[in-house]
């Protein structure tokens, strides 16, 4: 950059054989070229890879294919059993309400909403097109709006209004919060004239979560895992771009600002809000979801196999093929965002169960949690994102 | 010199370049039309980035499109070579003031454009083949000074060899940044696309780039090697439109780089036209010479001098500024810098007073995304926007607000890192030429230009 390197390249500019330098140029261009596109046939013949470089692993299809199958497919299946076991016990609680279909309700709602964290990530494609997290997932429950839907069953279930009217929010609500002690929860649905109707909201939420799942899992299952496999570039429409938009958009809205950041007033201009926490009538259980979820994320940045627990091609294995690292270091890229995500495991893991409580009693260990995954979204965010030469284009609205 | 002010050179070339420039320029503002874009980027943002001291550029609303109407026409009207020098001159106002309105859309090939456009306003190169000509027998010749076509071909050159001499860098040179992250994107084409995952094809593509920028300007100018010059700018640009979202810049600078080529090739495409217009030979071959006045001839020959010196101090305004460019992109505008840096960033604002109100702004209620995507990593855009900010917030009943920016970028592939010092009250800082003490330093080092 000094001045004296400028002055020599004018000077260099002025030099009289410049023009026959160039001319030789070109030959050598010419020779080059040929040689290029020797290399280019025998590359094209099927030789190895030059040894140290990880081409396998900058494979988008392999990388898709791996997700496709050994994780999103299976993830959905592993929530489709522990739902199905929520649907039957939520039929036979709204059938004949009394403390055992209640316990046995609870406890399956309870794993059937463990389960759900390790698919809500999986924004794209049917889930997205379905909004299946609206539909499954906006908390707090809105009570009242609940008890409209509740006095008339006609009520429209997909308007946005309705969104916090149902899923597992409302579900808590429903066998956790209507009343302070079971034999009342138990009376709410069946000594009050508005038993049938509650029992049949209790029917309607879980009904048409069934249909949601049924048309998620068939449509990737049907035709659209082909296409999310085919789909290998990474302009806008790409699934690679798509998925690496949705997956940081989950962990930043739903996993830091919706799990630790609202609640705990790191953001939302520092309003504490710990009725805002995930599983509010069954508060000892919304860490648990917390960490499931940041699990799941982690999970599927190193590409872990669902079925198998190995890891395979992944987010973590392309950012590493490619070469992506912090130079002064030589730590790649992909080893700090894993060290980021055990960061915040670590402040999740110094926390009691209670979300709620904590917030009350012990905030800042909380926003202790959403700082370090917020260094985590950066990451994710921006140094991934480019060096996948990836833009995101989906919105951050932190601030409503 | 004075010999040189006078001679004189065929007016064929000059008269396809202004037919093929103006076709294509409204060929541009079509395209930019039907995208969509023109709601897109200049009337649905609520807040736009004027250059400095070019405040006075105003977005027009609605009348966005009757601006864009204006300029398609003249494009249009340059073609033709139809009121040639009140057309050449509407166009460059109307380009250049839908280039000025933001920042946000700024691109080295607009700027190309522009500065066309202004050198067109100049040049007669409506005095053969043109409508005007066709009209008004006393206009027309075949041959203009030499000059004319010159500085076209001159400037092309500094287009060229500026953006070579900018890729004369060690991330560039040595670490086939950002190639390296740009190529394997595209690794899915089919046949050859697995070779883009191969570091070298980077850095082959790299010094290929460069010495391609650097020598062409020659190559093009010297007629041995010319047609091997040319079909390596078509491979070469038709590679980067391959690659790259670069629109109609490759297209551009394959029409051209057809300047460079002899009277007797543009000739024949005349000819060729001419014939289907069924003009008379007088038409086609006037036998006359395009005179100025000597004094005007003198005039136009210096301010052109004063134009191109001005080429040519501009891309090294940067050496005024402390601190790695490539990071606080003081000088980095208007210096052919194509391409060179893979840059993206997140920079967050808190508003806050001294009566305590505090709020952390939600960038997308101010800005789109493009927008808010370019000033996350530019830091005159961010003292801009920091003072949109400010003024909203002093509406809102913030009493002298102060504007913090929490920012963080990274560049060619190096860990993000903060680009603005996080204490200073952007509120009260000013935009100047002088240097910014407020962009963090670069922390590492980029040698070259």
């Amino acid at each position: 950059m000094e001045q004296s390197a400028l002055h020599e390249v004018l000077c260099f500019c002025l030099l009289k054989d410049l023009f026959n330098m160039l001319r030789q140029l070109v030959k050598n261009t010419t020779y080059f070229c040929v040689m290029l596109a020797i290399i280019w046939a025998c590359g094209n013949g099927g030789e190895e890879p030059t040894p140290g470089t990880d081409t396998d692993n900058m494979d988008r299809k392999a990388m898709l294919t791996h997700m496709a199958d050994n994780i999103i497919i299976p993830s959905y299946d592993n929530f489709r059993v522990k739902f199905d076991v929520m649907k039957s016990a939520s039929d036979a609680f709204a059938a004949t309400p009394n403390q055992t279909t209640l316990t046995a309700f609870r406890k399956a709602w309870e794993e059937a909403y463990i389960e759900w964290q390790k698919v809500e990530l999986f924004d794209i494609g049917p889930g997205e097109v379905h909004t299946m997290r609206y539909y499954f997932n906006i908390y707090p429950a809105d009570v009242q709006g609940i008890a409209t839907n509740i006095a008339n069953p006609a009520s429209d279930l997909e308007l946005p209004t309705s969104f916090a009217r149902q899923g597992f929010p409302a579900l808590d609500y429903l066998i956790n919060g209507v009343g302070a002690t079971d034999a009342e929860i138990v009376d709410y649905y069946t000594t009050t004239p508005e038993a049938a109707a509650r029992r049949a909201y209790i029917k309607r939420v879980t009904d048409r979560m069934n249909s949601l799942l049924t048309m998620v899992i068939n449509e990737w299952k049907g035709s659209y895992r082909d296409s999310f496999i085919s789909k290998t570039g990474l302009d806008i429409s790409s699934s690679t771009s798509n998925l690496v938009n949705s997956y940081v958009m989950h962990f930043e809205r739903y996993v830091r600002s919706g799990k630790f950041g609202i609640p705990s007033g790191a953001m939302l201009n520092g309003v504490v809000a710990p009725e805002k926490v995930e599983a509010f009538y069954k508060k000892d259980l919304s860490l648990t979801l917390a960490k499931t979820a940041h699990q799941a994320v982690v999970d599927f940045f190193n590409g872990k196999n669902v079925k198998t627990g190995e890891t395979g091609p992944s987010f973590s294995s392309y950012l590493t093929a490619l070469g992506a690292k912090d130079s002064s270091t030589g730590k790649t890229l992909a080893e700090l965002i894993n060290a980021q995500f055990a960061a915040s495991k670590a402040k999740m893991d110094a926390l009691q169960p209670n979300l709620y409580n904590e917030i009350k009693t012990n905030n800042q260990a909380v926003k202790d949690v959403y700082t370090e995954m917020q260094k985590a979204v950066r990451m994710l965010k921006v140094d991934m994102a480019s060096a996948m030469s990836i833009t995101i284009t989906y919105v951050d609205n932190d601030g409503d | 010199m004075q010999r040189y002010l006078h001679t004189t050179t065929s007016a064929a070339p000059l008269a396809v370049f202004r037919i093929l420039f103006g076709l294509l320029l409204l060929g541009g503002i079509v395209r930019f039309w039907s995208y969509g874009w023109i709601y897109e980027l200049y009337i649905r943002p609520k807040y736009f980035f004027p250059f400095y001291g070019l405040e006075f550029v105003k977005p027009l609303g609605e009348f966005t499109y009757i601006l864009f109407a204006v300029c398609g026409l003249s494009a249009l009207l340059v073609a033709l070579g139809l009121f040639y020098r009140l057309a050449a001159a509407t166009l460059f106002l109307s380009f250049t003031y839908i280039e000025l309105i933001d920042k946000t859309t700024y691109l080295n090939h607009y700027y190309f454009i522009s500065m066309m456009c202004l050198m067109l306003i100049f040049l007669p190169a409506h005095v053969y083949f043109s409508v005007d000509a066709y009209r008004n027998p006393k206009l027309r010749a075949d041959q203009v000074p030499a000059w004319c076509l010159d500085v076209v071909k001159l400037f092309v050159g500094f287009l060229y060899f500026f953006a070579g001499l900018a890729k004369l860098n060690s991330d560039w040179l040595l670490q086939a940044q950002p190639l390296r992250i740009w190529l394997p994107a595209h690794n899915d084409l089919p046949v050859a696309g697995f070779l883009l995952n191969y570091t070298w094809v980077a850095y082959l593509f790299s010094w290929f780039g460069c010495l391609y920028d650097l020598s062409i300007p020659f190559l093009l100018w010297n007629r041995s090697t010319r047609p091997w010059a040319y079909a390596a700018v078509v491979v070469f640009h038709g590679l980067t439109a391959l690659l790259f979202p670069i629109g109609m810049f490759p297209y551009v600078m394959i029409m051209t780089a057809l300047i460079f080529f002899s009277a007797g090739f543009h000739q024949r495409i005349i000819n060729f036209l001419g014939r289907m217009l069924r003009l008379r030979g007088d038409q086609l071959l006037p036998r006359r010479i395009y005179r100025m006045h000597p004094a005007l001839n003198y005039v136009l020959a210096g301010v052109f001098v004063v134009f191109f010196a001005t080429q040519l101090v501009l891309p090294f305004r940067y050496l005024l500024y402390p601190g790695e460019l490539f990071w606080t992109e003081q000088g980095y505008r208007f210096s052919w810098r194509v391409m060179l840096i893979e840059k993206a960033g997140h920079t967050e604002f808190t508003v806050r007073d001294q009566a305590g109100k505090k709020v952390i702004v939600n960038n997308s209620e101010f800005l789109t995304p493009l927008q808010e995507k370019m000033m996350a990593t530019q830091p005159d855009m961010i003292l801009q926007y920091a003072h949109i900010l400010r003024d909203y917030y002093t509406q809102q009943g913030f009493d002298r607000p102060q504007v913090f920016a929490d920012s963080y970028v990274t560049l060619n592939g190096r860990l993000g890192r903060p680009l603005i010092d996080p204490e200073v009250n952007l509120a009260n800082e000013t935009e100047t030429f002088s240097p910014k003490s407020w962009i963090t330093p670069f922390n590492d080092e980029i040698k070259g230009f």
